[in-house]
């Protein structure tokens, strides 16, 4: 009896031997800041030393709800969810299927594949976002395409009008306005005396049509811009797009990998009893994988909760504020203008709360429906 | 004889460490756009005062734009200013903290009188600066309003320099037929349009008097005259002259689409002048000088439709350095000295020369400007009066939403009223002082 209590003793020192290092080093680096920040977020703190230089004092939760009537943090907000459900709902299951895809050799050249689609992680997000940055530029990449094909539809019809060549009148120039854009008319008060008077003005004869179309091609032609990523809630879809390209070779890596453990007899023995590829899927693999995914689904809400650098990079939060996540919106209120450490870092501990709820959710559903590995 | 090589090694790690001991370190966080042209002259001058003052460890660390702003905010924020720091005169975002806790040491107190005496009395006002003290000495007196004019195009195409803003607005169809824009704005950084427009705007059509007034609680942003300058604003977008496709462009877009004939105009700071001047170090400019005085010229905005006070352009005491407030003994000196070689005449001379800056050190003058300098002293003279800068006059937290609102009134995510009533929310919001 005194031999099993002594080797309890020692068991328990040695646990609390090992364990306290470590235990000690991750309360300093993880417990410690968010205590501070969590303090800070109650404090009057302006900035400069914080022991011995301005005095600073606790003052309540005015910041949280100061928060709670801030219109930008319920945008930033709203804005993370949408990060979060792309990266749950969209990576997740995309990555999932492609990795099943892969690892039954439902395609070929699997290897290569996971290869392709695992390059975008390996890049640097400030680089893929200013890539993806000047592709969805007013002058970028998509813009040049659909502008090629719109004026393409334009000089069609133009030259429709100049089959028999160029003669200015009323009529003509009724006709021209019809095929513009109406956006490029905003400007002038009374469009057709205004262009008619312009054309005439410019001395455009049948002999320099080719100026001609190219003139009124540079003034009429519809011009396509991304205006969208000006407009709220549109404007992520860029952002969300990119978020799911580049993470998506990650999991399905992390994914593949696990699916190559599960013991092929099981999924030979599912086929030979008639369940289909579908039904293998959702019958063996996915409650044979359910800790994987809770994990990974943990993995993209923590990810996805403090996604800073490709959105940065691609419109630091703009224009408006319309593409601003909380990671951002802490940004802006510890180091951008009149810094306000306290609603900063009330901020950040509501990034920390929020996190915990949802990935204690995500433990939930896996604990209710995940099955056994 | 390994061991001898060690303790040779040892000695001579212990020597090199004792010299470095003996050299006072002073950390310098300085702005400087490396893409600029003067840039390579400018780290020449900082390696003569490295070579003439082996006694100083002078460690500088080199940004630009928005880089600079968060770091130095973080350095503030984090009581770790360094020990200089460029820096901007009011509660500019990147200086609110410097200014407004007073961190940097008070300039009059520090360089000498006759040393200060070589200064216009305009950049040695410390009323000019948000601490009411001399937190860093201007080193020009920044006009932030300048409508860089492309006429060597406009004349290629025809067109005549615009006096009016309805002549401005004649030319963007004329422009446009060849691809060309009207105004260049670039503005996704926000402060661009705020600092570079529509303080000029506000100055033309209300004049400082009504921001006073706003200040002393005497006028509401929400009243209409405020409301209407804010709706001219929208009309340049509305009207074409500006696309708004430069809501989202970058700041350091603008001078490589304009020097490309891609704008008849751009407006911008005159601090601009120097993107377009010959960068020594390569023989290379932007636009070549003989263009800078065929082709291009530095005009006042447009006039406006019933502006009250004609031909302002906003300005504002610029920027300079400054030093830490805890500095003293030989870190202090050393601080000193710094700053009178920056200020000095053979420092400013290149400063002018490079088309950074017109010094507000009385004493500099050059006879190897570019034509563009030329231009932009001629400039000067062409605005009788100068009227607030917003970032300069107002509190951050009340042109916060302004500079927010001069993107959303283009893209019509806001309205002129909705701006003017989230600037007055947050002016109703500041200490009554």
């Amino acid at each position: 009896m005194a031999r099993a209590v002594r080797n309890r003793a020692e068991t328990n020192w040695a646990y609390w031997s090992f364990i306290t290092p470590a235990f000690v080093l991750y309360l300093f680096v993880f417990g410690f800041p968010i205590i501070l920040s969590f303090v800070l977020s109650v404090s009057n703190y302006g900035g400069g030393k914080m022991f011995g230089g301005d005095p600073w004092s606790l003052v309540g939760l005015g910041e949280y709800f100061k928060l709670a009537n801030d219109s930008n943090f319920w945008l930033a907000l709203k804005n993370n969810i949408y990060i979060v459900l792309i990266s749950v709902l969209g990576q997740i299951p995309l990555a999932f299927v492609l990795a099943y895809i892969i690892f039954r050799k439902i395609v070929r050249w699997g290897e290569g594949w996971q290869a392709i689609l695992y390059v975008p992680a390996i890049i640097s997000v400030i680089v893929l976002g200013i890539m993806w940055k000047m592709i969805f530029a007013s002058n970028g990449l998509l813009a040049d395409i659909i502008n090629a094909m719109d004026t393409q539809t334009f000089l069609t019809s133009l030259n429709g009008l100049l089959a028999n060549g160029l003669n200015v009148t009323d009529d003509f120039v009724t006709k021209l306005l019809a095929i513009s854009d109406p956006r490029a008319l905003t400007g002038f008060t009374n469009p057709l005396a205004d262009i008619k008077d312009l054309i005439l003005s410019n001395g455009y004869t049948t002999q320099n049509l080719e100026v001609f179309r190219s003139d009124m091609v540079n003034l009429l032609a519809p011009k396509w811009t991304p205006d969208f990523l000006s407009k709220q809630d549109i404007a992520m879809i860029p952002i969300l797009f990119v978020t799911l390209w580049v993470w998506t070779g990650m999991y399905i890596i992390m994914f593949h990998a696990n699916m190559q453990k599960i013991d092929t007899a099981i999924i030979e023995a599912a086929r030979i009893d008639g369940a289909s590829e579908l039904q293998v899927l959702s019958h063996v693999i996915v409650p044979n994988l359910s800790g994987v995914l809770a994990n990974a689904a943990i993995l993209c809400i923590a990810g996805s909760l403090n996604t800073f650098a490709l959105i940065w990079a691609m419109t630091a939060g703009g224009p408006m504020n319309i593409t601003q996540v909380l990671a951002i919106y802490m940004f802006q209120n510890a180091f951008i203008g009149v810094p306000n450490f306290p609603l900063a870092n009330a901020i950040s501990v509501f990034i920390v709360l929020f996190s915990f709820i949802l990935i204690g959710l995500t433990l939930l559903v896996e604990r209710r429906y995940g099955g056994r590995e | 004889m390994k061991r001898l090589a060690l303790v040779l090694a040892l000695v001579a790690f212990a020597a090199m460490s004792l010299v470095a001991a003996d050299k006072t370190v002073l950390k310098f966080l300085y702005y400087a756009d490396s893409s600029q042209a003067g840039y390579a002259d400018d780290m020449a001058t900082w390696a003569k005062f490295k070579a003439a003052n082996t006694d100083i460890d002078l460690q500088m660390e080199i940004l630009f734009d928005r880089p600079y702003a968060q770091k130095l905010t973080a350095y503030a924020a984090a009581g770790t200013v360094p020990d200089v720091v460029y820096m901007w005169p009011t509660t500019n975002e990147a200086s609110s903290l410097l200014q407004s806790k007073k961190m940097m040491k008070d300039l009059k107190t520090v360089l000498p009188a006759d040393f200060l005496a070589n200064f216009t009395s305009a950049s040695l006002d410390p009323s000019a600066q948000t601490s009411k003290q001399l937190s860093e000495l201007p080193q020009s007196f920044t006009f932030t309003t300048v409508m860089y004019a492309n006429v060597g195009l406009l004349k290629s195409l025809g067109l005549s320099v615009p006096k009016t803003y309805a002549e401005l607005k004649a030319l963007v169809p004329k422009l446009r037929v060849k691809n060309v824009q009207t105004v260049l704005l670039p503005n996704a950084d926000k402060w661009p349009a705020q600092s570079c427009l529509f303080s000029t705007i506000s100055g033309r059509l209300l004049g400082d008097a009504f921001i006073d007034n706003v200040l002393a609680g005497k006028a509401k942003f929400t009243d209409k005259a405020f409301v209407d300058a804010l709706a001219f604003y929208g009309q340049l977008y509305t009207d074409g002259i500006i696309n708004i496709s430069n809501v989202q462009m970058g700041y350091g877009d603008g001078p490589g689409l304009f020097a490309a004939n891609k704008a008849a105009f751009i407006i911008d700071g005159d601090w601009r002048v120097g993107a377009y001047l010959t960068d020594k170090s390569n023989g290379k400019a932007l636009i070549d000088p003989a263009k800078q005085a065929s082709d291009f010229e530095l005009l006042n905005f447009v006039a406006i439709p019933g502006e009250k006070n004609v031909n302002t352009a906003s300005a504002i005491a610029g920027t300079g350095l400054g030093i830490n407030k805890d500095l003293s003994g030989a870190k202090l000196d050393a601080a000193k000295r710094l700053l009178m070689y920056y200020y000095g005449k053979e420092v400013q001379t290149v400063k002018l020369e490079t088309g950074a800056f017109i010094p507000t050190r009385t004493d500099v003058t050059s006879s190897k400007l570019e034509p563009l300098s030329q231009k932009q002293i001629k400039y000067y003279s062409t605005v009788p009066k100068t009227t607030y800068v917003l970032d300069g006059a107002l509190d951050p937290t009340v042109f916060g939403p302004l500079n927010d609102g001069l993107q959303g009134i283009p893209l019509g995510a806001q309205t002129p009223a909705e701006v003017a009533a989230l600037m007055q929310k947050a002016q109703d919001a500041l200490p009554k002082k």
